[in-house]
């Protein structure tokens, strides 16, 4: 017997139809019309942030790390937890940009701009903490290979010398990806702009864009290459970090699970911090018909995801440590679960495993408040995985006589509540003078785009979605 | 929070001191960590503050030679050579008794005190006391000039009012004075009181061995020091002495050395003495002891009648105790002590604390007579020095006609009565009917500021001096140094008002030593200085019997019945004795030996009894703060700490003296709580008292945190017997059944280093020797020596008690202290766990600036000046010995205050002190290891010096001569004979980081009856 | 169409299109009459564009897999020097040539460099930055980076011919067509 299937065609990038001027339009006018006074209000608010982040700073600078809440055995704790928080975080730009590109997946268009944004803000953020929280900051340099009077190298066994280079390295090229994107779109501005100040600095960052098909070609090939090497470099970044502690001989550390575990909860985290923001940002800026709720379901896909691997790393490890018959690997993770910090896991439980299996619902994942209220409730969940796992191994590992307990002081709290400042301070910014939605690639897959939609006399036949024939089984007895 | 324990939480700052409001917000805002600001100020200042003077002194950088002469250690070269050190022998007096000391002396600075091995009462060995005594040379909080009535005055206006006042030889006056052996001083008393036909003496010691002596005169009819000789007892039965602990017995050193040298486990024909230990509150005796009973004070008194009732069944001499029959008369543990000290005639001892009464040391001493044991396992010494009355009476006496008014003048050396004296004889009252009153002691403390006169008295250290040790052995104290606050030693004091003008102790003691040394008097002089005793003296043993009014005299006590109820016990400090070590950061920061605790004092109690009074005997983990207890006993109460140590006798608290001083130095203001005002003449040690919990919370410093073993294997024992049937007990495979992961496949390989490794490991070259070191933790009883003593050789700083409150105590040795078994009665376990120096040191290759690397000779290096401060090296430890300076604490600590010079002198400068933001840890004393390699070097053209030739400070400190540390390629030198023992195991050795540093499995020698 | 003054030197022709389809088959058309120095300019790279050119492969490929093999080696002798040659400590007893530990920081550095080939490389292929051109003299052409389609054929084209260029932007049906001078 034949069954009968329903088709869903692919929804359309952008709702309503808009030509490429309408696009233009809609994009950059953000950029070109007079500063609403609500962004001068959250710019204010960011401003106060930032200057709390530097006054902690400056206070740890003067009186030493001794501030921080830090002890033995705990030797790390909110910095390093945030610096792998916000690294983390700064994966869905990349990933979105990259891996979504070589997966031609087209809905990425409405969305990379701002990601990458948010990427690399992040990963400033994240690169704050390991600078700061080392005892003689003075001499930070020392990490790079850089000739010094000691005529010393640094230690390429160190996996923390591995995320100097990994994280300086994925900053770099996400900023290069994220620029050669931008160019097309600094050329739009610079010819729709009036003042003679703006001409100069959008001309200036445009390098001279004409929209020469000579260069789209080279700029196509680069922007692919760009994508494959970004794709294995965002998953290495987390990885390495996750070395840091797999590396490592601390129970409950040192595990082989690590990097993939860190790298599907840097992607469950980042697209919920892409969520987040992109809920505001569309509304704010009244682009729903670009980044619409097609886009959101399809992240909150990827969230339920990513957050059931996250969760399936989770038992895994308990697993692990059971299936090992280490006694002090069992230990830290029955510890984890109902010792001092018991309370820290079942947040990370909660918020990590729990609540992204309401996307099972597909009325939830297209709900945008739900979805908002989601997403900050997946990255709380994340913070709390980072605190699970480097503070508790460290408070409780071998010997029981070196066993303590480790609570941050206000100053933990205020220079992490500070980075907050410093991520919008420059996203603000971002969203204020540069074009958040990529200009030319998006116009790039509207069907206008495409030769093919048009007929013999040039004129404009939007394309038809043709059903294919459903698949019947032929009968054996044929 | 009350105000008092406010006083006492937060002991140190400038502010609370001033009892600022704002200071008293901040320590009580809800944020506690919120204070940084403040507190690290305190807690990183702490010590400068402390170590901060007032008064500046001209030319402490420069050196301070003394001018007599004193004579290097044979040793040493005989030359001064700059930078190098030089080794003299001297003695450090603590009450009626000296302990031969070494003292390293560079360029005429004074800075570690070692062992003297010709000494009999150190045999190369030391106590903390001792060891920490260089931090008090060098506290400039001690008393820099005399004082008349408060003011400042010079050394020759108190010589000036001396021969006034004393001009009168017809004085009324009364001598107060502390209990000491210095000939040179008994034979000023003598001049002293042949010149002043009214002078009255009398000694007082808040804590002393006089029971002890006024036992034996009960006992045997003659004042007599006992000595008990562990190295030839075979039994050893403590009755509430805690004798290897130094705040409880003079002896303490010699007594540890004997006692674990009688239990040293080379190979299964070995044997052990036994230990049984009955007692209070859980001491080090306790916890090294094969069996403890856990009887509260009162009831100790009545458990040695019934066991000596039990043993006069079958030996002669106890008839006077046939009759007692009382509540322990059935105890189990009396047939089976009993039993045993028969099957031991001749080689047990049997000893009680000095804490108890006179007529249970009778008791002891019968029992110890009865068994033969008086002249092999226990022999009586006479005490020539000591007067022949019981000077505790004696001083209530004088005390009593004091307040009569019977005395013009009151001259007290040394003594602190005002503070130490019991409450009822209402001391300071008393002093009020003198006219004058002189005062010698190192502070202004106390008694100082209720005298007319106080006179700064000099530390040993800097000056002349004698005395004998516990067992007569005649020694001289040299100075090492002038004295850096000019003052008087005590006999330089007697001589000055005696003779009305100041005479130099060098003198006073060569006029007292001519009569010893007879003919020839400058070479055996000489002799005498350079060997730091003079061997041939000592007290003469006396051939003992028991009196024949023995029976009657003892009788009226031996119906005594343990008190009922809740009892206070009152002890001296583990850390600062009897408040004479109160100024003392070293101590203070030490963690007592069985709680941990730094810088408090508190109200131990047992878990049972905590519960009964309505306090949760689990301490939470993720705070400090503690309970607090009001204690009334009599017409005084008090409020203090309340912490709960498992196998402490129930229905029973000990309390320590010495804490809650006002003004005295800024180490010991504000700590604590003063628990003298409890003691009265009547009853000084233990009474009946009521508890009831207060509601309020004090924060103590804890060092650990976590109790139990986990079931872990870091400490591996057995009994003698398993040990004898299954001498491979400690290994890892009979402990978990199967040999560690690996190892079978690095056999294979024919590498016996450990399990299987992915690398061809580095090792150091031939030429180089490969050090280790190993622990026995079957001699280790805890008393915590080798961390002062690391301290004083590693320029280690104190951070204070917010810092160590927060886990960043800097210690590079810390002895973990385990309970296992039943919380009512745990056996404890002490391991001292310096570096491991691992081959496979985890720590070094997550460096990101490879400041933690290995040497050629196998030691895990820490590059100070390369450190940039990740701590990852920390994290990745797996026995957390790495220290961070998460301040400036060092840097503060040498250059804060009016005249840093003077703790600077107190830093070995062959150790590069540490900066803030950089790692630390035990380095084997890398500095003495160079010195020895340089040495054998120049000597032989070998960098493999000697075996013995490196000896750590740890090492060296140890009383129990627990840890040995050499070349690994030498297989004939100790640490590579321990490490072939059959108990030898390393911690953690499935992880195959390869420590250097093993340990040897602890061994108890049970009685199969008990156990 | 206007007429130019003598004493400006004639870049090209440029002439707008309406929309992708009518700009390939123009470029095509341009092909196929031989031209070779012309171009065409759209908001959006075209689909088909290339072969309607018929332009010949991107050289970036090569520059990147240069950069990459640099950042490759020099990332390991750099290491090696330091590690092994320069400096040899012993590190938790490992061999000095601890290969698997310098694995990630190598994979950084090849990726680094080849991201720098990748981009500088596609800047210098295009001859960027290069701020100001003729073609931005024409306030119209200011539309070629939002709607606008653009073919210009240049005057140093060799058969070049004002007239014919013109006829075939005509017959192309090129809606605006205007001559563009140098400065």
């Amino acid at each position: 017997m034949s069954k009968t299937y329903e088709y869903v065609p692919e929804p359309a990038l952008v709702k309503g139809n808009y030509d490429f001027k309408d696009i233009t339009a809609m994009i950059t006018d953000i950029n070109l019309r007079p500063t609403p006074k609500g962004w001068y209000i959250a710019f204010g608010f960011a401003n106060l942030l930032l200057l709390v982040l530097l006054g902690s700073i400056a206070y740890l600078f003067w009186e030493g790390i001794g501030i921080w809440g830090l002890n033995s055995p705990a030797g790390w704790g909110w910095a390093i937890v945030n610096f792998v928080w916000w690294v983390g975080i700064g994966h869905a730009g990349t990933l979105i940009s990259a891996i979504l590109f070589l997966f031609r997946q087209g809905w990425r268009t409405a969305i990379n701009r701002f990601a990458e944004a948010m990427t690399i803000f992040a990963v400033m953020c994240a690169g704050i903490f390991p600078a700061i929280h080392v005892g003689r900051v003075w001499v930070i340099y020392w990490v790079f290979p850089i000739p010094n009077s000691m005529t010393m190298w640094p230690n390429f066994n160190s996996p923390l010398l591995w995320d100097v280079f990994a994280v300086s390295t994925y900053f770099t090229v996400s900023f290069l990806f994220w620029y050669v994107g931008l160019v097309p779109d600094f050329a739009t501005i610079r010819d729709r702009i009036k003042s003679k100040m703006g001409k100069l600095i959008y001309g200036t960052f445009a390098l001279g864009w004409r929209g020469s098909n000579r260069h789209w070609w080279n700029y196509e090939k680069s922007y692919m290459i760009l994508a494959g090497l970004a794709t294995p470099l965002v998953l290495s970044v987390h990885t390495i970090v996750s070395f840091d502690f797999a590396v490592s001989i601390i129970p409950g550390w040192h595990t082989t699970i690590f990097p993939p575990y860190f790298v599907a909860g840097a992607v469950f985290s980042g697209f919920a911090m892409v969520l987040s923001l992109m809920i505001i940002v569309r509304k704010m800026y009244g682009l729903e018909d670009i980044m619409t709720v097609d886009h959101i379901e399809k992240m909150n896909i990827i969230i339920l995801v990513t957050g059931s691997m996250v969760g399936f790393a989770y038992a895994m490890e308990f697993f692990i440590a059971w299936y090992s018959g280490v006694e002090y690997e069992k230990a830290i993770f029955i510890l984890r679960a109902t010792g001092p910090y018991a309370w820290a896991y079942w947040i990370m439980i909660t918020c990590n495993v729990a609540s992204p299996q309401f996307f099972w619902s597909k009325k939830l994942r297209r709900s945008v408040g739900f979805t908002f209220f989601i997403s900050i409730v997946v990255n709380i969940g994340m913070w709390f995985e980072r605190f699970v796992i480097a503070v508790s191994s460290l408070s409780t590992d071998y010997l029981p006589s070196s066993w303590g307990y480790y609570s941050p002081t206000f100053w933990d709290i205020s220079t992490y509540i500070g980075t907050f400042g410093l991520f919008f301070t420059f996203f603000l910014l971002f969203l204020r003078f540069l074009p958040m939605v990529a200009v030319a690639e998006l116009k790039g897959v509207l069907p206008q785009a495409d030769p093919h939609n048009y007929d013999e006399k040039g004129e404009y036949v939007p394309p038809v979605v043709e059903i294919p024939e459903p698949y019947n089984k032929p009968s054996k007895n044929v | 929070m009350s105000d008092q324990s406010n006083q006492t939480t937060y002991w140190k700052s400038l502010n609370e001191l001033a009892q600022n409001k704002e200071y008293k917000n901040f320590v009580e805002r809800e944020f506690p960590e919120d204070a940084t600001e403040l507190s690290d100020q305190v807690s990183r200042r702490s010590f400068l503050r402390v170590m901060g003077a007032s008064i500046a002194l001209a030319g402490f950088a420069s050196c301070r030679k003394p001018v007599q002469k004193i004579l290097p250690f044979s040793r040493q070269p005989e030359e001064l050579v700059l930078g190098e050190p030089l080794f003299y022998a001297t003695s450090m007096p603590f009450q009626d008794s000296v302990t031969g000391l070494l003292v390293t002396n560079v360029d005429g600075r004074p800075n570690k005190i070692e062992g003297n091995d010709a000494h009999p009462a150190s045999t190369g060995r030391t106590n903390i006391f001792q060891q920490a005594s260089i931090l008090g040379l060098y506290d400039p909080d001690r008393s820099r000039s005399p004082l008349q009535n408060g003011e400042k005055v010079s050394k020759n206006d108190f010589a000036q009012f001396a021969s006034d006042h004393f001009a009168d030889r017809n004085r009324n006056v009364l001598f107060i004075d502390e209990a000491t052996s210095s000939p040179t001083y008994h034979r000023l008393k003598e001049e002293l009181l042949a010149q002043f036909p009214n002078a009255e003496w009398v000694t007082y010691e808040p804590f002393s061995d006089q029971n002890v002596i006024e036992g034996t005169q009960i006992a045997f009819g003659q004042r007599l020091r006992t000595v008990n000789h562990y190295d030839n007892a075979d039994l050893v039965v403590a009755l509430d002495d805690d004798f290897m602990s130094p705040q409880a017995h003079n002896n303490s050193v010699e007594n540890s050395v004997k006692l674990t040298a009688k239990r040293k486990v080379e190979s299964t024909d070995d044997s052990m003495s036994r230990i049984y230990a009955i007692e209070n509150a859980f001491t080090s005796t306790g916890s090294y002891a094969d069996h403890r009973l856990r009887l509260k004070s009162s009831e100790i008194e009545p458990f040695t009648y019934a066991l000596a009732a039990k043993l006069s069944e079958s030996v002669d001499g106890l008839a006077a105790f046939s009759g007692v029959s009382n509540a322990f008369s059935s105890h189990r543990w009396i047939d089976i002590l009993a039993s045993e000290l028969l099957a031991n005639q001749g080689s047990s001892t049997v000893s009680a604390g000095f804490d108890h009464s006179p007529t249970l040391h009778a008791a002891v001493a019968a029992i110890n007579y009865a068994l033969g044991n008086a002249g092999n396992s226990v022999t009586y010494h006479s005490l020539p020095y000591r007067a022949d009355r019981n000077e505790q009476q004696a001083f209530f006496d004088a005390i009593t006609e004091l307040k009569a008014g019977v005395f013009d003048t009151l001259v007290m050396v040394g003594t602190n009565v005002a503070f130490t004296a019991p409450s009822d004889l209402d001391l300071v009252q008393a002093l009020a009917n003198v006219e004058t009153k002189i005062h010698l002691s190192d502070y202004v403390d106390e008694t100082s500021r209720v005298s007319d006169w106080h006179v700064n008295r000099a530390h040993y250290i800097e000056t002349w001096g004698d005395g004998l040790s516990f067992t007569g052995e005649r020694s001289v104290i040299q100075p090492q140094i002038q004295p850096l606050f000019d003052g008087l030693s005590e006999i330089e004091f007697l001589s000055t008002l005696l003779n009305g003008e100041i005479s130099s102790g060098h003198e006073l003691v060569q006029a007292t030593w001519s009569n010893f040394l007879g003919s020839d008097m400058n070479r055996a002089w000489e002799t005498v200085l350079h060997d730091g005793v003079d061997a041939e003296s000592g007290f003469d043993a006396v051939n003992v019997a028991l009196t024949s009014g023995f029976a009657s005299e003892i009788a009226p006590s031996l119906s005594s019945e343990a008190l009922n109820g809740i009892e206070i016990s009152i002890k001296p400090d583990e850390r600062i004795y009897d408040g004479r070590f109160a100024n003392n950061s070293w101590l203070m920061e030490l963690p007592a030996p069985m709680t941990k605790i730094t810088w408090d004092n508190v109200a131990l109690m047992s878990p049972a009894t905590a519960e009964r009074i309505g306090i949760d005997p689990e301490r939470s983990f993720k705070d400090n703060s503690v309970p607090m207890v009001r204690i009334t006993a009599g017409d005084t109460s008090l409020e203090i700490a309340a912490w709960v140590e498992p196998g402490h006798a129930d229905d029973s608290i000990t309390l320590t003296v010495g804490y809650g001083r006002n003004n005295l130095g800024r180490v010991a203001d504000g700590v604590g709580v003063d628990t003298y005002p409890l003691r009265t003449s009547q009853e000084l040690f233990f009474r009946a008292a009521s508890v009831e919990p207060t509601g309020n919370t004090y924060e103590i410093a804890c060092v650990q945190d976590h109790h139990s073993l986990e079931g872990r294997d870091m400490i591996r024992t057995a009994t003698l017997e398993e040990y004898k049937e299954n001498p491979d007990f400690a290994s890892y495979k009979s402990i978990h059944g199967y040999e560690v992961p690996g190892i079978k496949e690095a056999e294979a390989e024919g590498d016996d280093r450990g399990p299987i490794s992915l690398f061809n490991e580095n090792y150091g070259p031939e030429y180089q020797p490969q050090w280790g070191m190993t622990i026995d933790l079957n001699s280790c009883f805890g008393c915590g020596v080798c961390t002062i003593a690391c301290q004083a050789e590693n320029n280690i700083p104190v951070i204070g008690k917010r810092e160590v409150g927060r886990r960043r105590i800097m210690h590079w040795i810390r002895t973990d202290r385990y309970y296992a078994g039943d919380v009512d009665n745990p056996t404890a376990y002490h391991q001292p766990v310096p570096c491991m120096h691992c081959e496979l040191a985890p720590c070094e290759q997550v460096c990101p600036v490879a400041a933690t690397t290995h040497s050629e000779d196998g030691m895990n290096q820490m590059t100070y000046n390369r450190c940039i401060g990740t701590r990852y090296c920390a994290n990745n430890c797996p026995f957390k010995v790495r220290r961070f300076n998460f301040f400036n604490y060092t840097k503060e600590y040498l250059t804060t205050g009016d005249d840093p010079e003077i703790i600077q002198m107190a830093m070995n400068p062959e150790v590069t002190v540490r900066f803030r933001g950089v790692m630390e840890k035990c380095t084997y004393c890398v500095q003495r290891v160079q010195r020895a390699k340089i040495n054998s070097k120049i000597a032989t053209g070998s960098k493999r010096p000697e075996d013995g030739a490196v000896i750590t400070a740890c090492q060296q400190a140890c009383p129990a001569n627990a840890i040995s540390f050499g070349d690994l390629t030498d297989r004939n030198s100790a640490v590579s004979r321990n490490k072939q023992n059959d108990r030898n195991y390393v911690m953690l050795e499935e992880i195959n980081v390869r420590p250097r540093t093993s340990y040897l499995a602890r061994l108890s020698n049970k009685n199969p009856e008990l156990a | 169409m206007k007429t130019s003054d003598s004493d400006n030197k004639l870049y090209g022709i440029l002439a707008e299109f309406r929309n992708p389809k009518e700009l390939i088959d123009a470029a095509k058309l341009i092909n196929e009459k031989g031209y070779r120095h012309y171009d065409t300019f759209s908001p959006f790279p075209i689909h088909g564009m290339d072969k309607a050119m018929s332009l010949a492969k991107s050289k970036l490929g090569w520059i990147v897999a240069g950069h990459g093999l640099i950042g490759l080696t020099g990332a390991f002798y750099m290491i090696y020097y330091m590690m092994v040659i320069d400096y040899p400590l012993n590190i938790s007893g490992k061999t000095l040539m601890n290969l698997p530990a310098w694995i990630p920081i190598i994979f950084e550095l090849t990726v680094l460099l080849s991201a720098f080939g990748a981009v500088f490389g596609m800047f210098y292929l295009n001859g960027l930055p290069k701020l100001n051109h003729p073609l931005f003299n024409s306030e119209h052409f200011k539309k070629a980076t939002d709607d606008g389609f653009f073919v210009c054929i240049e005057s140093e084209d060799p058969q070049f011919e004002q007239e014919k260029v013109l006829k075939l932007f005509k017959d192309a049906g090129a809606t605006n067509i205007e001559s563009i001078f140098d400065e």
